[in-house]
């Protein structure tokens, strides 16, 4: 028998060699990095294209930018997080990853590696947001907290669902249909969070909420995901 | 009771309507190794499947016992080596590179999977994606038996596999039931294995 | 034995049909007999929410025991409680329709009900895209389970964005019971009433499911 310590630090290799080896991947063949860049850039210059410099005035205050920001960082994560584990799928990586993996170390890994591609988006995406429907935001540091919780949770619920739909048919339509009722929660936390932000606005409980939300979603997602992963 | 076997019994398992494995039987003991013949489809892979734990059966028991250990599907899974046609690695690091990935997933030392790579002739450097189906067939050799397995699974091991590879491969195998190793080979072709292997024929 | 008591719950849903016609005063501050909607309304919600319940109680044992027949129950449910979701859904806009003039008006209660009709809808898609059997019910359960976590989020949060009309909820935030006895025999009869025709259709349901399952093996 291993003692625990050395286990819980095999544990956090396992984690670590899968969040490198999904970087390792990415960096060399640029699939997310460039798709999301590009879905995220496109869907931005559209919005801002056309709403116009007076319809982005007149937005300023309600939830409509808010609700654009996000739909553009929802959409972007639905394009790029399946991935994760439809790819292990689809070209039967899955089988040696089954073999050889904790399950609760892999999915550790899977969505540090989500997170941390999502937070990425964030920091292109929403400076460029802001730059171009020339908005100020009041309260700089909430705006930030929300990205950063809002990106987390998008990335731990899309992390379950992808390895959900990968053992799946229709995956691509079938990830919007199971992901939209789980994040929905989020999405009307973070829209007002975002609109809180600019105008300045207390937060309120809001930020409580979204953390739980989090807390609660990736602790289920962790106990729930080696039965997704294995018979 | 010998401290390292593998018994299944009565393994039932479907696909919607088609019922694949009807109440498969057998065991192998230390050293000992168990032939699965049959045509295309009569079940071979979904056998090795269920005892690999990569499927659940409908019904039956597969219990793998190591030093004297029952094992789970979930210690089985970590545990098996596996070498089937649809193991597959990726294609965009170097073959070198999985066996570092899977290494630190299993525990393995680095140097044992350079020297696997050396015993059947795989270049370490070249991409995943870049081998020929031969050198493929090496790599999953080299990949089952990274952590030293008690089991090896073995689908079809010799597929695609020139002269020379299969002599390294049918060495391997030989060294590991030497040590005391388990093996389950299955095989649409008669295969001949070194001594004496119990046939499983199914379909 | 199931006939006896498929007679008798006949004749409770009778009794509670003309307990709120014709036993039940109506409430005050409705317009006309609208408040009547409520001895069928608030127990369609209640049994949808039971059979949510019920279904994540029996997608739990399935993942513990690997028994096809927990996955079956909890599939079953879950058809059910969609359908009694559905119908609490309606009568609510039937009622708003009256009340408030407009079927749909975006009450909190409106928002959250929708999406956990929207979330249980995902459900049965996910079991209708799995082709094997082992590996639906496995995924199913997981979804099931998640909605354990994922609902009571909906009826915390929608109200934070809407803003609600809808009359307080039977138990008030005082912890009293704010009702005329009689309405509250009624409603809490045929609350009973509700979720026995629940398990009853269940039972049917599974029952219907079970013999499928043997004429496909």
């Amino acid at each position: 028998m291993t003692p625990p310590a050395s286990r819980s630090a095999d544990w956090l290799a396992e984690a670590a060699a899968v969040f490198a080896k999904e970087w390792r991947c990415e960096l060399r063949t640029r699939y997310a990095l460039n798709t999301l860049g590009l879905f995220a850039f496109t869907t931005l210059v559209m919005v801002s294209a056309g709403l116009g410099p007076l319809g982005a005035a007149r937005a300023v205050g309600t939830p409509v930018l808010p609700v654009l920001l996000w739909l553009i960082l929802l959409f972007a994560a639905a394009a790029g997080l399946p991935r994760v584990f439809v790819q292990e799928e689809e070209t039967h990586t899955a089988i040696a990853l089954r073999l050889a993996a904790t399950p609760s170390a892999l999915f550790c890994g899977k969505l540090a590696y989500g997170a941390t591609l999502m937070l990425a988006l964030e920091a292109l995406v929403a400076p460029l947001f802001l730059a171009m429907l020339q908005l100020d935001v009041a309260a700089p540091g909430l705006f930030a907290a929300t990205l950063l919780a809002g990106g987390c949770g998008l990335a731990i619920a899309s992390t379950l669902i992808a390895a959900m739909i990968a053992q799946a048919r229709g995956r691509s339509t079938l990830f919007a249909v199971l992901a939209f009722p789980v994040t929905l929660p989020l999405l009307l936390l973070v829209v007002e969070l975002t609109r809180n932000a600019v105008a300045g606005e207390p937060a309120g409980g809001a930020l409580v909420q979204l953390l739980l939300y989090d807390a609660t979603v990736a602790v289920a997602s962790l106990m729930l995901f080696p039965v997704v992963w294995n018979p | 009771m010998p401290p390292t076997s593998l018994r299944f019994t009565s393994l039932r398992r479907r696909f919607g309507r088609l019922a694949v494995l009807q109440g498969v039987s057998g065991a192998v003991g230390e050293g000992g190794a168990l032939l699965v013949t049959g045509p295309n489809g009569s079940g071979k892979s979904t056998l090795l499947r269920c005892l690999a734990g990569l499927l659940a059966p409908d019904a039956g028991t597969v219990e793998l016992t190591e030093e004297g250990r029952l094992l789970d599907a979930a210690g089985r899974r970590r545990s098996v080596g596996y070498v089937a046609p649809d193991l597959a690695f990726y294609e965009e690091l170097t073959a070198g590179e999985n066996l570092a990935f899977f290494g630190r997933l299993r525990g393995a030392p680095p140097e044992r999977g350079r020297e696997l790579l050396g015993r059947l002739g795989l270049p370490a450097e070249r991409l995943a994606g870049a081998l020929s189906s031969g050198m493929r067939q090496r790599l999953r050799w080299v990949w089952a038996l990274l952590h030293r397995p008690r089991l090896l699974l073995l689908d079809e091991p010799f597929q695609n596999l020139d002269a020379e590879g299969e002599s390294a491969a049918r060495d391997l195998l030989a060294a590991h039931r030497a040590g005391g190793g388990l093996a389950v080979v299955a095989s649409p072709s008669p295969l001949e294995l070194d001594g004496d292997a119990p046939r499983l024929a199914l379909g | 034995m199931r006939n006896l008591l498929a007679a008798l719950l006949w004749l409770w849903m009778c009794l509670v049909l003309v307990g709120a016609f014709f036993y039940a005063p109506p409430a005050e501050g409705f317009i006309g007999y609208s408040s009547r909607i409520l001895f069928f309304h608030v127990p369609m919600a209640w049994t949808a929410f039971v059979a949510f319940l019920a279904a994540a109680v029996w997608s739990g044992l399935y993942l513990a025991r690997r028994d096809p027949r927990h996955d079956r129950a909890a599939a079953a449910a879950v058809e059910l409680g969609f359908v009694f979701c559905v119908l609490a859904t309606l009568t609510g806009a039937m009622w708003a329709r009256t009340m408030w003039r407009e079927f749909w008006n975006w009450d909190p209660r409106q928002g959250a009900i929708v999406a956990v009709l929207i979330f249980y809808g995902a459900y049965l898609a996910l079991r209708g895209a799995v082709e094997d059997g082992e590996t639906r019910a496995r995924l199913s359960a997981v979804y099931a389970l998640l909605g354990l976590v994922v609902t009571p989020y909906f009826f915390w949060i929608v109200p934070r964005v809407f803003y609600s009309l809808h009359p307080d909820s039977v138990v008030n935030t005082r912890g009293t019971i704010d009702m005329e006895s009689r309405m509250l025999q009624v409603l809490l009869a045929s609350w009973v009433g509700f979720n026995a025709l629940f398990f009853w259709l269940h039972d049917l349901h599974r029952r219907a499911g079970a013999l499928r399952a043997r004429r496909e093996a």
